[in-house]
């Protein structure tokens, strides 16, 4: 019998027992050392990667929102109760330190589109030599090394809107790419509507750009768990 | 516990924007380019085989490209040079190109997530 895992978390002895995990399986509490960890059993060895699933196991997770900061582990973990107990002992001092800085905290998730030329399809008609097919490469170039300067701006100028508001941040541009850019912030869960505040003048300010805020979310982008469990056990 | 009666929140995420659909076709587009589980069966191995290779292919090439305009721009190229060059690299774009048609592959298929650099395509 494997267990499989949701999160971990710390200062909660009890939680809503309703809560139903993958499959409908009813979600318990084991708790290890200092820590505790949301399980469900699972008699299989994969977990299929369905809609359902992953709906299911960001419930549990998100269900425990509201009284603690939780570590989502990865979806799919899969371990016997002894490897997680091991796991957990091993790896205590580095995960006292990842509760430490999520402590209180949510996290915010930023994604943001702007309107891209794509102007390529018309030049390449003309191309009717070596000369003319390096000259229209140098052009792509160009155009995607300002595409590239463009997204670093937004990423500075969204940086200076939530600085002193957030504990940490994930940022991912794609300059050649619509969806130009996607954050996750780690935000004080005490600071949320100050954050929300200064979101709402920021989108103001740059009408030309298109925005989706959400949150708040478990701190998906700041557990960074499923790595270390992956390194010892060899667990995906 | 964390949370004090003066310090509510709301499990429940909120979403919002004025974009919805556009921020979903988006969304498609990233998912769809991240890797999926490889699938070693007999049917399936060509396929998959052919697609890392010329994926390879394409990031050299894409390299080269670069490498040439850089040449290009520095002025350490004849004009000569810079056609032999450019024809070069016009008929192995080309080439891929075949070579794609005939494995069934489109330029997604063969895109690349470089991390902060980037996707290949």
């Amino acid at each position: 019998m494997k267990l499989y895992a949701h999160c971990l978390i710390e200062d909660l002895d009890a939680f809503d027992t309703s809560t139903r995990g993958i499959s409908g399986a009813a979600v318990r509490l084991l708790q290890i050392d200092e820590l505790a960890v949301l399980v469900t059993d699972f008699n299989a060895d994969t977990v299929a990667v369905t809609r359902e699933n992953a709906l299911d196991h960001a419930s549990v997770v998100r269900s425990v929102l509201d009284r603690t900061t939780p570590l989502p582990f990865r979806f799919g973990t899969l371990v016997t109760e002894q490897q997680l107990r091991s796991y957990i002992s091993a790896r205590k001092p580095a995960l006292q330190t990842r509760f430490a800085h999520v402590r209180g905290c949510v996290e915010m998730s930023v994604k943001i589109i702007r309107e891209v030329s794509e102007d390529k399809a018309e030049a390449r008609d003309e191309i009717t030599s070596g000369t003319s097919f390096l000259e229209e490469k140098r052009r792509e170039l160009l155009g995607s090394e300002q595409k590239t300067i463009e997204a670093s701006e937004i990423r500075t100028w969204l940086h200076d809107h939530v600085d002193g508001l957030i504990r940490d941040e994930q940022v991912t541009t794609r300059p050649s790419e619509k969806l130009v850019l996607a954050a996750a912030h780690l935000v004080e869960r005490a600071k949320i509507p100050q954050y929300k505040e200064r979101m709402a003048a920021a989108r103001k300010n740059r009408p030309e750009l298109h925005f989706l805020f959400s949150g708040p979310w478990p701190p998906y982008s700041f557990a960074n768990i499923e790595l270390e469990f992956k390194t010892q056990f060899g667990v995906s | 516990m964390e949370f004090s009666p003066e310090n509510p929140l709301t499990a429940e995420p909120e979403i919002e924007t004025a974009h919805a659909e556009e921020f979903v076709e988006q969304l498609r587009c990233v998912t769809d380019t991240l890797p999926s589980r490889i699938n070693i069966d007999a049917k399936s191995v060509e396929e998959g085989l052919a697609k890392l290779v010329l994926t390879l292919i394409e990031f050299i090439r894409r390299l080269l490209e670069k490498q040439a305009v850089r040449r290009m721009e520095g002025g350490d190229l004849s004009p000569e040079q810079i056609e032999e060059l450019g024809l070069a690299l016009m008929k192995l774009e080309g080439k891929l190109q075949e070579l794609k048609t005939q494995f069934g592959l489109s330029d997604e298929d063969l895109n690349l997530d470089l991390g902060p650099i980037g996707r290949l395509i």
